[in-house]
């Protein structure tokens, strides 16, 4: 009896283990998931925790993540505190060393390139603040090219037999932004602004030079006041543009002022789907574009 | 330019006077050096003043170059600066140099502080709050009490019709070196009281999914017991625990191993070896007792020991649905039963002493409905405890029960489910009995009746930071064999968190 368990045992251990790839990776979000299939392709083994309309900050832990981040020999997160309230914790359970904090085997996207909104005052009163920056590095195709020449590295540190494929997945998918660039640019030149529901695509803004009308939120992380809407209904009364809001935010603010001012209110996830490569992060750019361009 | 012209404005400033003053040529020449030396050393610091904002600004505008190389620094979590900044690494300018290089107080741990106050009424005069932890079993409990019994002084204050603060818990926790983590845990009553509620240091770095945890802390048994009150979706705990476990649960100092195969599906093995200072379950009477009912002394720790698993199927990212299984065993448990005859005022004592067994089941499902702020989410979650406790008689003033065996069994179960119906708000329901099995057994036999009661609450988290509660209970409590006690209650609490964000854990 025992001895059979031990081989039931046995084989269910051979069988979690199984995996012809040279890298387990876990990435937090779709995007993360994206970059990963991009720089490593089949080199890499992923899983991505959370779906493209989940609310990243907000998540709970899993058993199942915790599962996975035991033997991930790299954890992708957007970093920046976006996940503070699950991923720490995940990571602590998950009694795997080589992710760490501090180790080879965590990545954050947002500590390798420099991010908006940072330094601000440490005061609650002020929302559900991050003093250390906006975190939503991912909306940005060009700083997402410098993450993925970084991840290549990482990647090319922890399997150095991959190391040219890595590397040529960065290079391929910073060539592929390079030539998105100059549309994107050209197709938002006279784009005349966005209000989004919470300051999280204000990279993508930033990079082609739209102006962020407003938010509907007030300060982070607390629904806005009907005169807190009235407000922004008059300041922004009589311009044009479009408001964007994610699948997870609260749809009623946002189509009260779309009504109010005569524009349009779209809901629009900011990650990709979830089994999207380079290419789906792409055209998941593509789709905001057209989208802000569309804002008359 | 800014340079110059600074030199300049220094020169003359510092030439004024002395020009003025009808000096000696040995004074003007030795002042003459005296303003060279010196501004050449001014000049010297604004180079260097130069060259560190270059640098500074070459850093923050090309971070890429420095992240790729230095990616092992890159890996460290961004997090955001403590309120109090840590003084400059780098030598400070301003300060003239006269500042000690320190890393200032970035070493400090993350720090929360969680206020729990409430409004309470019931409907007999506030003795509600206690009675429930009192639901009568044949065994331990605090049913029988000692006239004195201070058993329940260091409950989390007492509750009072009207206004009660509960505690004020303070958490500290950080990475300690590279071998481990650690944490404490304060819980300051409204009296004044601190109680140390959790202090431990668990490993980071063992392999093979093993981790270690040593210290005080709250055991894994079961579901709801490592929870700290303010993690509760009720504001009081649930009976079944209440009344075999008290007001802290299964807490404890000793050590705890767990394991993480790497199996398919996740699943958890753990085992604690703890010192058996529990309140009920694993309780001894004190010294002087002990002497008097000739019950023995208290052995040497660890008396209490604990297993538990817990297996949790993958089934996608809307669902989460996690079993487990959890077993406790007290070597030396101790109680002392009093009881009077009718017609005569002598307390009678039996001093009983043996080893008491826990069993626990618990089942946790989450649904998150990815609404906006919660909107959508359930929560169910049941648990069911079962303790068997195995006493001999040690002294009584019947001689002839001296020496004969009672098993005391009392179980308890709760299931109770939590709904989103809108943004940030949530209502809850839930059932919770003790004593679906009351009984005695052995060389005596009596059975007892069950306590249950009905909850239902309604929670508005403002923010990630505070949540407001009410919560209203219809209680149905045994409170001596035959004589329930039944009675509403209600509770207005607040819940407000400062400082470190708080972790969703499962």
């Amino acid at each position: 009896m025992l001895k059979r368990l031990s081989f039931v045992l046995m084989s269910l251990i051979c069988l979690g283990n199984a995996s012809a790839a040279s890298l387990d990776v876990v990435a937090t979000s779709p995007s993360m998931g994206a970059l990963v299939r991009a720089v490593a392709g089949d080199r890499a083994a992923l899983r991505v925790l959370a779906g493209p309309d989940r609310d990243l900050h907000q998540l709970q832990v899993k058993p199942s993540m915790i599962r996975a981040l035991r033997s991930a020999d790299l954890v992708v997160a957007i970093g920046a505190e976006l996940e503070i309230g699950w991923l720490p914790p995940a990571i602590a359970s998950a009694a795997n060393p080589s992710i760490q904090p501090g180790r080879a085997g965590y990545f954050e996207a947002a500590a390798q390139v420099p991010l908006l909104d940072a330094g601000g005052p440490a005061d609650r009163a002020l929302g559900d603040v991050h003093p250390v920056g906006n975190p939503h590095v991912d909306m940005d195709p060009a700083r997402m090219t410098t993450i993925a020449r970084a991840l290549a590295e990482r990647m090319a540190q922890l399997d150095p037999g991959g190391a040219a494929a890595y590397r040529r997945g960065a290079e391929s998918f910073a060539s592929a932004v390079e030539q998105r660039l100059p549309g994107w640019r050209a197709r938002l030149a006279n784009a005349h602004g966005v209000v989004l529901y919470h300051r999280d695509a204000i990279y993508l803004l930033e990079r082609f030079g739209v102006p962020l009308l407003g938010t509907i939120e007030a300060v982070p992380g607390v629904p806005p006041s009907g005169r807190y809407l009235s407000e922004l209904t008059a300041k922004l009364s009589g311009k044009d543009g479009v408001i964007i809001y994610a699948p997870y935010q609260a749809p009623k603010a946002a189509n009260k002022l779309a009504r109010d001012l005569g524009w349009q209110a779209v809901r629009l996830s900011l990650e990709p789907p979830l089994k999207a490569d380079g290419n789906g992060y792409l055209a998941h750019l593509d789709a905001w574009v057209e989208t802000i361009a569309s804002g008359r | 330019m800014q340079k110059t012209a600074l030199a300049a404005a220094i020169a003359s400033a510092l030439l004024a006077p002395a020009t003025s003053i009808a000096a000696t040529d040995p004074e003007i020449a030795e002042l003459k050096a005296m303003l060279s030396a010196m501004k050449q050393d001014y000049e010297q610091r604004i180079q260097s003043l130069e060259r560190r904002l270059a640098e500074a600004e070459r850093t923050a505008s090309a971070p890429q170059e420095s992240t790729w190389t230095a990616d092992e620094a890159a890996s460290k979590p961004m997090t955001a600066p403590s309120a109090s900044q840590p003084v400059a690494s780098t030598p400070s300018t301003t300060g003239g140099g006269f500042g000690a290089l320190t890393s200032g107080s970035a070493f400090n741990p993350q720090i929360s502080v969680i206020l729990d106050g409430n409004y309470y009424h019931d409907g007999i005069d506030g003795a509600g709050a206690a009675l429930v932890g009192e639901a009568l079993q044949p065994s331990g409990g605090h049913a029988h009490a000692h006239g004195d019994e201070t058993e329940h002084a260091h409950g989390h204050g007492t509750t009072e019709n009207g206004f009660n603060f509960r505690e004020a818990e303070i958490a500290f926790s950080a990475t300690v070196d590279p071998y481990f983590d650690a944490a404490a845990y304060l819980a300051v009553t409204d009296d004044g009281d601190v109680h140390l509620e959790e202090a431990w240091m668990q490993t980071r770095n063992l392999p093979q999914g093993l981790r270690v945890k040593a210290g005080k802390f709250l055991s894994d048994f079961g579901y709801i017991n490592k929870q700290h009150p303010h993690q509760w979706d009720f504001v009081d705990q649930n009976l079944a625990y209440l009344n075999l476990l008290g007001d802290h649960g299964l807490q404890d100092t000793g050590i705890q191993l767990t394991w993480l195969p790497p199996l398919p599906v996740y699943t958890l093995l753990g085992v604690e070896a703890l010192q058996g200072d529990q309140e009920l379950f694993g309780t001894t009477v004190d010294d002087a007792e002990q002497a008097e009912l000739s019950l023995g002394d208290t052995r040497d720790g660890p008396r209490l020991w604990t297993a538990f698993a817990k297996v949790a199927p993958d089934l996608g990212q809307n669902h989460a649905l996690q079993f487990g299984l959890s077993y406790a065993h007290n070597s030396q448990h101790q109680e002392v039963h009093s009881h009077t005859h009718e017609g005569e005022d002598e307390v009678h004592e039996n001093g009983l002493a043996g080893d008491a067994d826990l069993w626990g089941l618990d089942v946790v499902y989450k649904y998150d409905g990815a609404g906006p702020d919660g909107q959508g989410d359930v929560k169910f979650q049941t648990e069911y405890l079962r303790a068997i406790k195995d006493l001999d008689v040690h002294s009584s003033p019947h001689e002839e029960i001296v020496g004969s065996n009672r098993t005391f069994t009392t179980d308890g179960l709760y299931a109770q489910a939590v709904y989103g119906f809108a943004p940030k708000w949530t209502v809850g329901l839930r059932y919770d009995v003790l004593g679906l099995t009351n009984e005695v057994s052995g060389d005596g036999d009596a059975s007892y009746g069950s306590s249950d009661r009905w909850t239902l609450n309604l929670t508005w988290s403002l923010s990630e930071f505070s949540q407001l509660r009410a919560q209203y209970a219809r209680n149905d409590i045994l409170v001596a064999e035959n004589e329930r006690e039944r009675f509403d209650a209600f509770y207005l609490q607040f819940l407000v968190s400062l400082g470190s964000h708080g972790a969703h854990s499962f």
